[in-house]
């Protein structure tokens, strides 16, 4: 009982990160039509602020605060400089931008800072476990799972109650009539880079508090998964990048959990496998996104 | 066997120029310039393999691959394995299973054995890639990419997993490459211009028009994936023989970056492109590599930069997409110019006598989208040698109607029949196949494709052979005065012409019946004039129906023999075009006015405004 319920445990908070990246891939995705795989390096980026103020000793919450501005910047960065002057491009164009601003980005860090993993000290209180009386829980996975209710929450408000929330809901469905309701395009864009900037440094924070430790190539694999989730979900639809989310945390856990020793090498291909066939029995995905358009 | 595909001869003169420069250059490379040069062109040609492998897929169906690093690495380790001298073996993989143990195989069984195990890689893998299309078919691509590699990773005995698997002997010289080389370009050259790969462009350009004409998307996109599949393994295959010890990651995201970075800075559209953007990027690949290690320039010294390679790829790729989508090359394949068709007369074909006992019915047909009725148990026929028109106010279902008839929508109730077949539940391209074409409101083309292969796409569709089709294409476009612009590219045609070419298109079908849907939309009056003579000619000259739904009152009313008036997804009225101008409810459908009005067919067109003016009041 207590196992089910700590791989219950890890599976929601292991979910938890890949949604908040699947978020804010769908986010940007809904809007422009930009799977971007620089994603990955907002995430490094939130890492790295991590790492630069844990180390002149600023202490943990304003280091979190630090790391969600620096993936914010960059993404607006980003925004700016590399995807804003191929917005006629299509889908597969954009997506090749961000594979190559990406690639660049690592360059960069890998020459700029260090090819070699950076240690993140965290503080020893996150490192324990709570005894809930039925089970140990460790402190991180369920602080992965308050962050992500939290920050969905924010988001859910965010775009229900403000004016450009309710703009970048719209714009998910017909961007063309947004523009012409006089919504400044390039606002509403740079809001979508910028929200999905804030959900990589709070996945990215909850990453490196698992590992300690921060590297060029920290936001590689992650974003991979959460790229695999938002594909799930159903792209472009922000529900289904959450649902993608947990459905690929789910189907983690439980392969590491239940799969024979033997094969557990192949785990990530039988969760891939899993995937393809999802897509195959679904090509919208499990919540297909809502658009206006017609024949 | 070139003459059996029906290639012409200009796609194969093209193959060999191209097959020649690449001789040429490779050579070139490879003896001017001492072991290095001889290093680097082999290099060269073998990734010319590899980005041709992923052009025939990607370039025919324009969805870019990402796993064909993976299939590379198939191919290189069954290769390996087979080739592997037997003493080294024992002590490389004592854990292989016993029936891939000490073949020491000769190079042809292996390259069998590697295009074999492409084949079933290909086969199994373009079941999910053949089905999404779009950009998910590209994302599985990606996770098949990552698949494999895990496998690759996990296969220990096999694959000594991720440590390096060494022992492989160095087959590849620059002679091998190059021969492989030329066969790469000869296939991927030609395939374009067959059957399959013509089919396969159409779905790049437009997959519901190609639907439409009668291609099966799955069918000629799993073709095109298993052909490419087994080029990249043997491609692969080629690498491993030119690396002799490697690791999975040598066929994992690096790789992949290089080669997509090689076919977009080229071109992905063609086999020029393919080869120029692999020379470009393999030749910029070797002064960075040198520029690497830092540069002492005497007055300034550059700096030891780590991945630099890397950051020369992204930034030509960025470069590309941002100056250039199409690539360096873009559309043009370089070979002999294309010939014009000489315009020849049309044969006069007598009127067939019509046979009007046939008819494509509708019964009580109904589809509802969330809250709305788009379409009401509607119930009619178009009789065969008759023109029926189909008309009604704006969101009134005719769209939701044609999707019906044509399969992309799935009726919730009702049937169509075509001469006593039912239709309902079949794919749209095999209702085209059986004899129902149609054009759509919005013109939908192969833009990027030949005025003359756009007809020929669809000619494929009923004739037994690519020569057989190009001939009734040939003829079509001349009975349609297109026959000068045959090979002028789809979307440089006029608007009138964009038009005329796809009734072309959908008459290569031979159909029983023809839906035009909104035909003289955006027409002057004298374009409209022209139209009309043109449906009379075609309906005098082919044996068809003919649905035509149209807002052009006046034109209707002079075409039809017959009118159904749809709204709201009901119909409201049918008859012959005299009664229908009369009838109260169809007044009152459009304007809402009292009955003493008529809509009368002197009304001057609207000349290309969408909208219900062209009724006017008696």
């Amino acid at each position: 009982m207590e196992f089910f319920i700590q791989q219950l445990v890890n599976a929601i908070s292991l979910g938890g990160i890949y949604a908040l990246l699947a978020l804010g891939l769908a986010v940007v995705f809904s809007i422009v039509g930009l799977i971007n795989f620089a994603h990955g390096e907002l995430m490094t980026v939130a890492g790295y602020g991590l790492f630069f103020a844990i180390g002149v000793s600023l202490g943990l919450p304003i280091a979190i605060v630090v790391a969600i501005f620096a993936a914010v910047a960059m993404a607006l960065l980003i925004e700016r400089v590399a995807f804003r002057p191929m917005r006629r491009a299509d889908v597969t164009g954009l997506l090749l931008t961000s594979f190559a601003v990406s690639v660049i980005l690592r360059v960069l860090f890998q020459n700029g800072i260090s090819a070699r993993g950076m240690p993140v000290p965290m503080p020893s209180a996150l490192a324990g476990s709570i005894d809930l009386g039925f089970a140990h829980i460790g402190v991180i996975p369920l602080l992965s799972i308050v962050a992500t209710a939290v920050s969905l929450g924010g988001l859910l408000l965010f775009l229900k109650h403000t004016v450009v929330g309710t703009a970048m809901r719209a714009a998910a469905q017909d961007f063309a009539v947004v523009r012409l309701m006089g919504i400044p395009a390039n606002r509403v864009v740079a809001v979508a880079f910028a929200v999905s900037g804030v959900l990589a440094g709070v996945a990215a924070f909850l990453w490196v508090a698992q590992r300690g430790s921060v590297d060029p190539l920290m936001g590689f694999v992650p974003v991979l998964k959460a790229f695999v989730a938002a594909i799930i979900g159903g792209l472009g639809g922000l529900a289904g990048a959450v649902a993608g989310g947990f459905v690929l945390g789910f189907l983690e856990v439980a392969c590491q959990a239940f799969l024979p020793a033997a094969i557990l090498p192949y785990r990530d291909a039988f969760v891939l496998g899993i995937v393809i066939l999802i897509l195959v029995l679904r090509p919208e995905g499990l919540i297909p996104a809502q658009t206006g358009k017609r024949s | 066997m070139l003459g059996g595909l029906g290639v012409s001869r200009e796609s194969l003169i093209s193959g060999l120029m191209l097959a020649a420069i690449v001789a040429v250059a490779a050579l070139v490379t490879g003896f001017a310039f001492g072991a290095n040069g001889e290093r680097i062109a082999t290099l060269f040609l073998i990734y010319l393999c590899a980005v041709l492998s992923i052009s025939v897929f990607t370039g025919g169906s324009g969805i870019t691959s990402f796993g064909h690093a993976a299939f590379m690495g198939i191919g290189a380790y069954v290769s390996g394995i087979l080739t592997m001298p037997k003493a080294l073996q024992v002590s490389a993989l004592p854990q292989l299973p016993a029936f891939l143990a000490g073949h020491e195989t000769g190079i042809v069984v292996a390259v069998l054995a590697v295009a074999a195990a492409g084949l079933i890689a290909g086969l199994i893998t373009g079941v999910p890639v053949a089905r999404l299309g779009g950009s998910s078919a590209s994302i599985a691509t990606l996770a098949l990419l990552i698949i494999i590699h895990v496998i690759l990773n996990g296969a220990r005995e096999i694959t000594r997993g991720s440590q390096t698997f060494y022992g492989v002997p160095r087959l590849t010289t620059l002679l091998t490459a190059l021969i492989f080389a030329m066969a790469f370009i000869l296939i991927a050259r030609l395939f374009r211009d067959t059957g399959p790969g013509l089919r396969l462009r159409a779905t790049r350009e437009n997959d519901v028009a190609a639907q439409a004409c009668g291609v099966s998307l799955f069918q000629v996109r799993y073709i095109g994936w298993i052909l490419s599949a087994m080029l990249g393994a043997l491609a692969g295959a080629l690498y491993g023989h030119f690396l002799g010890a490697f690791s999975p990651k040598d066929f994992y995201f690096d790789l992949t970056f290089l080669l997509i970075a090689m076919l977009i800075v080229g071109g992905m559209l063609t086999v020029t492109g393919a080869i120029v953007g692999t020379a470009l990027i393999t030749a910029v690949i070797q002064i960075l590599r040198l520029a690497e290690g830092g540069i002492d320039l005497g007055f300034v010294h550059i700096p030891v930069i780590f991945g630099l390679t890397q950051l020369g790829l992204g930034m030509a790729l960025l470069l590309t997409i941002w100056r250039r989508p199409l690539g360096i090359v873009g559309l043009q394949e370089l070979g002999p110019k294309l010939k014009a068709l000489v315009a020849t007369a049309p044969a006069e074909t007598p009127a067939k006598p019509a046979s009007s006992d046939k008819s494509l019915s509708v019964a009580s047909l109904s589809k509802r989208f969330g809250g709305l009725q788009a379409c009401d148990d509607l119930s009619f026929t178009i009789a065969r040698g008759k023109v029926t028109g189909l008309i009604g106010p704006n969101g009134a279902g005719k769209t939701t109607l044609v999707n019906l008839i044509c399969g992309q929508l799935k009726p919730d109730r009702g049937t169509v029949m075509i001469d006593g077949e039912n239709m309902v539940g079949r794919a749209p391209h095999l209702i085209a196949k059986a004899g129902l074409g149609r054009t759509f409101q919005a013109i939908k083309l192969f833009d990027r494709m030949t005025v003359l292969e756009n007809v020929t796409v669809a000619a494929l569709t009923i004739e037994s052979n690519l020569s057989a089709a190009r001939k009734a294409a040939e003829t079509l476009l001349a009975r349609l005065d297109l026959a000068r612009e045959a090979q002028r590219l789809a979307g440089t045609l006029a608007y009138g012409e964009r038009r005329r070419l796809e009734i072309a298109r959908a008459l290569a079908l031979k159909p029983r019946y023809l839906l035009l849907d909104e035909p003289a939309a955006g027409m002057n009056p004298v374009e409209t004039e022209a139209l009309k003579s043109m449906l009379d000619r075609i309906r005098h000259d082919f044996d068809l129906g003919l649905l035509v739904i149209e807002h052009d009152m006046h034109l209707i009313m002079r075409l039809c023999d017959h009118i159904v008036v749809i709204n709201k997804g009901q119909k409201i009225a049918e008859g012959a075009p005299a009664a229908i101008r009369r009838d109260p409810k169809v007044i009152e459908a459009y304007i809402g006015a009292a009955p003493e009005t008529e809509i009368s067919p002197s009304t001057p067109s609207t000349g290309g405004v969408k909208n219900e003016t062209a009724i006017g009041i008696a």
